[in-house]
C-alpha cells in the first residue's frame, strides 16, 4: 500500500500537477487521507515545491445540520486564499461515510451550492488562464468501497488500475493513452450536431459553433480518461433515461429519466430520491440546462461504483452534466450545480454525428 | 460516543476564553489525532453564531521538511498562512501528539532554521493579539503519547487533564474561571509592588529585577488549563544561579538535569547532566536567547505532579518558573528573542521567595493566603 501511495503521489505531482520548483502548491483532503497528504507534501518537497496542507475533519454534516443560513453559506478565509494564491492544487476525497448527509434538508445543501458560484468560477477562471493548475483524486476507504460493493483491498486495486500505476512506468502510459484522447477529440471536433439512442434514450445536442472538445487525460482528475465539451445551451432536444443511479454530495437518486426542450429540462423523474433531484434542478436557472457532454473512454474502469470520478470515465458510456459549465469549452451556463449523471452505452447504446453512426456498443466505429 | 466533557472544554473556549462574538471568523488548528475536540470547538462556534473552520495539520509534516527540503524550502512561509493571519478574528491551537519524541533526532540546526521561518507568523500573531485585534487560545487534547510521558494511562490522564481544565464533572466551568481570574488579578496587582524577586530553593539562588514590570493573571483566555501569574524581569539585573529539578522539553527534545548561572542577566554558565549540545543550540539561537524573557508563579493546585507538558507543568501548584528567550512586550518586557522556552523550577518542598527581602512565599504557598486558587 505505502509503495503504491508512494508511486500514486509522485503520479499526481509529477504529471497530474506538473510541480515545478517554487510552486506553491496545496494539497487538500480529509484526515483520513493523511498517508497520502505526507506522501503527496515530500513529493512536493522534491519536486522542489512549496507544499501547503489544507487537512480538515468531515464537517458538513455538523456545518449543514447545526450552523444558520449565513453560516451554511460562508466561505473560508483558507478556501479563498488557496484558489487565489496556489500555483498547484491537489484534492483528494475520501468519504468516511458516503450517505452522511442522506438527513440533511436539500434546501440546506442547495443554500450551499449557490453560495459556492463565485468561488469554484474564481478558479476555474484562474485555471483557464493557466495560473492554476487543479487536480482532483479519490482515496480508497472502506464507505467508498462498500458503495462499489468490494472489498477494501478489491477496491484499491480497482482504483491504481484506473491509475496505470501498476505499470512499469505510469507517466509513460498517461502520455500514451492523452495522445489516444486527443485523436477522439479531434474527430469530435469535426462534428455539428450529436444524436444519442439507447433503451429509453433518444437526445440530440449540437455541439459545433464556439464549442471546443477538451480531453480529459490526467491534468484535472485522476484517475481519468473521457472527452468532454459544454453543448450549446438551448440545444438538447429528447430524452435520456440513465441506466445508473444519479449521487450528488451523498444522495443517490435511482432511475433518472430527464426531457429536455430547447436545452431545458422540461419533465425530471425518478424511482427514488425524486425529491432531491427536484430541488438540485431547480437550484437556479442554470441548474436545468447542460453545462456537459462527455464520453467515458478509460477501459480499466469498467464497472460502476458510485464514485462520479471513476463512474463518468467508464469505457463504453456516455454522461451529461446539469448544470454549471467549463469555460475551458467555451461554455457559458452558470450555475451552482455540476451534477454529472451517466449513461450506459455498451449493450445497443449508438451515436449519430451529423445523421452517420460513429459509435455502437460502446466503441467509435472509425477513428481517423 | 462523543465524550460530554469534551464538549464542555469546547464549550468553555468558545464563550469564556475567547467570548467569541456573532459573525467572527475562528480557526481551529489541531493535528488530526486532535479531531475529536476540534469539532466539539467547531459546533460550540457555530451555536454562538461565529464562522469556524478547522485546519489539521498531520504530525508528520515537520519530519518530511527537515527530511527531504533544501534550504529555500525550509525558510519558506506560504503567503497563503500570511494572508490567513490576517483575516482571522481568533485562533485556537489545540496542541495533541501521537509521538512526543518524534523529533528527538532531527538536526538541531535545520530544527532551528524552521522554527525560525515559522516564528515570522507567530510574530504577526503576536503584534495582532498585542493590539486586540486576534484572540487565542491553547489548549490539550489529551492522547497516549501525553499519557505514556506523564506515566499514566489514558484514562487517568484524561481525568488529570479534565480536572485541570474543570470539566471533568458536569457544573459551571465558567463560573470557576471566573474566580480564579479574580484570585490571580489580585495576586498580580500585589506583585507589581515588587522591585526584586530573591528564590531560594534547592540549588537555586537567583535575584531578578521586576520594578515597572507589570504581572499578568493567566487566568484561562489564552491556556486552557491555566492558573499562573507571570511577569517579563528586567533584562540586565538577573544574578545568580538557578536549578531545574523537572526535565525541561523544547519541541520534542528533553534537556535533563539544567543548571544556569547568570551575571548581569545573561546566562553565562550552562550545565545539563543530559541534552547539552541541545541546551547550548537553544542558548546560541541569537542574542537574547541567553536573557529571561519571563518569570512566574504556577497556581493550579489541581495540577499537582509533573507531566513532561509544559502547558501543565508551567502550572503545577507551588512551582517557579523562567522563560530563556522572548519576553512579553506588553508587560514591559524588552528582550527579543526567537527562543522563549519555560524551564520549571520546583519550590514545593523547601522553597523561598523574597519580594524587595521579605518572606512572601514558602513550600509552594504565598504566605498571607494559604487557601489555593480553587473553587
Amino acid at each position: 500500500m505505502s509503495e503504491r501511495l508512494r508511486r500514486l503521489a509522485e503520479v499526481l505531482v509529477g504529471y497530474s500537477g506538473g510541480v515545478k520548483p517554487g510552486d506553491l502548491t496545496v494539497v487538500e483532503g480529509t484526515m483520513n487521507v493523511e498517508p497520502l497528504l505526507e506522501e503527496l507534501y515530500a513529493a512536493v518537497l522534491r519536486a522542489g515545491g512549496h507544499p501547503v496542507v489544507r487537512c480538515t475533519a468531515e464537517l458538513e454534516v455538523v456545518r449543514l445540520g447545526e450552523g444558520s443560513d449565513e453560516q451554511v453559506e460562508w466561505l473560508t478565509p483558507a478556501e479563498w486564499q488557496d484558489i487565489e494564491l496556489a500555483d498547484v492544487w491537489i484534492m483528494v476525497e475520501a468519504p468516511s461515510n458516503t450517505k452522511a448527509l442522506s438527513g440533511i434538508d436539500p434546501e440546506r445543501q442547495s443554500r450551499m451550492q449557490r453560495a459556492r458560484i463565485k468561488w469554484r468560477e474564481r478558479y476555474l477562471e484562474r485555471a483557464l488562464s493557466g495560473e492554476l493548475r487543479w487536480v482532483l483524486t479519490a482515496y480508497p476507504t472502506n464507505a467508498a468501497a462498500q458503495d462499489a460493493e468490494m472489498s477494501l483491498a478489491e477496491y484499491e486495486n480497482f482504483i491504481y488500475a484506473a491509475a496505470f500505476l501498476d505499470d512499469g512506468d505510469p507517466v509513460t502510459r498517461w502520455r500514451a493513452f492523452a495522445d489516444e484522447l486527443q485523436r477522439v477529440l479531434e474527430f469530435l471536433s469535426s462534428k455539428e450536431e450529436l444524436r444519442f439512442v439507447a433503451a429509453g434514450t433518444d437526445l440530440t445536442f449540437a455541439v459545433g459553433g464556439d464549442r471546443t472538445w477538451a480531453a480529459a487525460d490526467g491534468h484535472e482528475n485522476f484517475p481519468d480518461g473521457e472527452v468532454f465539451t459544454a453543448p450549446l445551451d438551448d440545444s438538447a432536444q429528447g430524452e435520456i433515461s440513465f441506466t445508473f443511479p444519479a449521487v450528488f454530495h451523498g444522495r443517490q437518486v435511482d432511475d433518472v429519466r430527464l426531457r429536455f426542450h430547447e436545452g431545458e429540462v422540461v419533465e425530471a423523474t425518478a424511482s427514488s430520491g425524486e425529491d432531491f433531484l427536484q430541488e438540485m434542478v431547480g437550484l437556479d436557472e442554470g441548474a436545468r440546462r447542460v453545462g456537459e457532454l462527455a464520453f467515458g473512454l478509460n477501459e480499466a474502469v469498467r464497472v460502476f461504483t458510485r464514485n462520479i470520478l471513476f463512474d463518468e470515465k467508464i469505457g463504453g458510456t456516455m454522461h451529461l452534466a446539469l448544470g454549471a459549465a467549463y469555460p475551458e469549452c467555451g461554455g457559458t451556463n452558470r450555475s451552482g450545480l455540476h451534477w454529472d449523471m451517466i449513461c450506459d452505452l455498451r449493450s445497443g447504446g449508438e451515436v449519430y454525428a451529423d445523421g452517420e453512426l460513429v459509435y455502437r456498443d460502446g466503441r467509435f466505429l472509425t477513428r481517423s | 460516543m462523543s465524550d460530554p466533557r469534551l464538549a464542555r472544554l469546547g464549550e468553555l473556549v468558545v464563550n469564556y476564553s475567547l467570548g467569541l462574538q456573532p459573525g467572527k471568523v475562528l480557526r481551529i488548528d489541531a493535528p488530526p489525532v486532535a479531531a475529536p475536540l476540534a469539532i466539539e470547538v467547531y459546533r460550540a462556534a457555530l451555536a454562538a453564531g461565529a464562522h469556524p473552520y478547522v485546519d489539521l495539520q498531520p504530525e508528520r509534516l515537520p519530519e518530511l521538511l527537515l527530511a527531504e527540503a533544501n534550504d529555500e524550502q525550509l525558510d519558506y512561509v506560504s503567503p497563503i498562512a500570511k494572508a490567513e493571519v490576517e483575516l482571522v478574528d481568533a485562533i485556537v491551537t489545540i496542541w495533541s501528539e501521537s509521538n512526543t519524541r518524534a523529533l528527538t533526532h532531527a538536526d538541531p540546526e535545520r530544527h532551528q532554521r524552521l522554527i525560525a521561518a515559522s516564528q515570522q507568523l507567530a510574530k504577526r500573531r503576536w503584534q495582532r493579539m498585542s493590539a486586540g485585534e486576534l484572540g487565542w487560545l491553547g489548549v490539550l487534547f489529551p492522547t497516549e503519547a501525553h499519557a505514556q510521558d506523564a506515566q499514566m494511562s489514558l484514562a487517568e490522564y484524561e481525568r488529570f487533564v479534565f480536572r485541570a481544565c474543570h470539566v471533568e464533572e458536569p457544573g459551571d466551568p465558567v463560573a470557576h474561571w471566573h474566580a480564579v481570574r479574580e484570585e490571580l488579578g489580585s495576586r498580580a496587582e500585589t506583585l507589581a509592588e515588587a522591585r526584586e524577586l530573591h528564590i531560594v530553593g534547592p540549588g537555586t539562588d537567583l535575584k531578578l529585577g521586576v520594578e515597572g514590570r507589570r504581572w499578568q493573571a493567566a487566568d484561562g483566555r489564552y491556556n486552557m488549563p491555566d492558573g499562573e501569574v507571570y511577569t517579563s524581569p528586567l533584562e540586565t539585573l538577573t544574578e545568580g544561579e538557578i536549578s531545574f529539578a523537572f526535565p525541561a522539553l523544547f519541541h520534542g527534545r528533553e534537556v535533563t538535569g539544567i543548571r544556569l548561572r547568570f551575571e548581569g542577566g545573561t546566562v553565562v554558565e550552562a550545565e545539563a547532566s543530559r541534552g547539552r549540545e541541545y541546551l547550548d543550540a537553544m542558548l546560541e539561537m541569537d542574542e537574547g536567547a541567553r536573557r529571561l524573557g519571563e518569570v512566574a508563579f504556577g497556581l493550579n493546585y489541581e495540577i499537582d505532579r509533573f507531566t513532561q507538558n509544559t502547558l501543565f507543568d508551567e502550572k503545577i501548584g507551588g512551582t517557579m518558573h523562567v522563560a530563556l528567550g522572548s519576553s512579553f512586550e506588553d508587560l514591559g518586557g524588552l528582550n527579543e528573542s526567537v527562543l522563549h522556552w519555560d524551564l520549571v523550577c520546583d519550590l514545593r518542598e523547601d522553597g523561598e521567595v523574597y519580594a524587595d527581602g521579605e518572606l512572601v512565599w514558602r513550600a509552594g504557598h504565598f504566605l498571607e493566603s494559604a487557601a489555593p486558587a480553587r473553587v
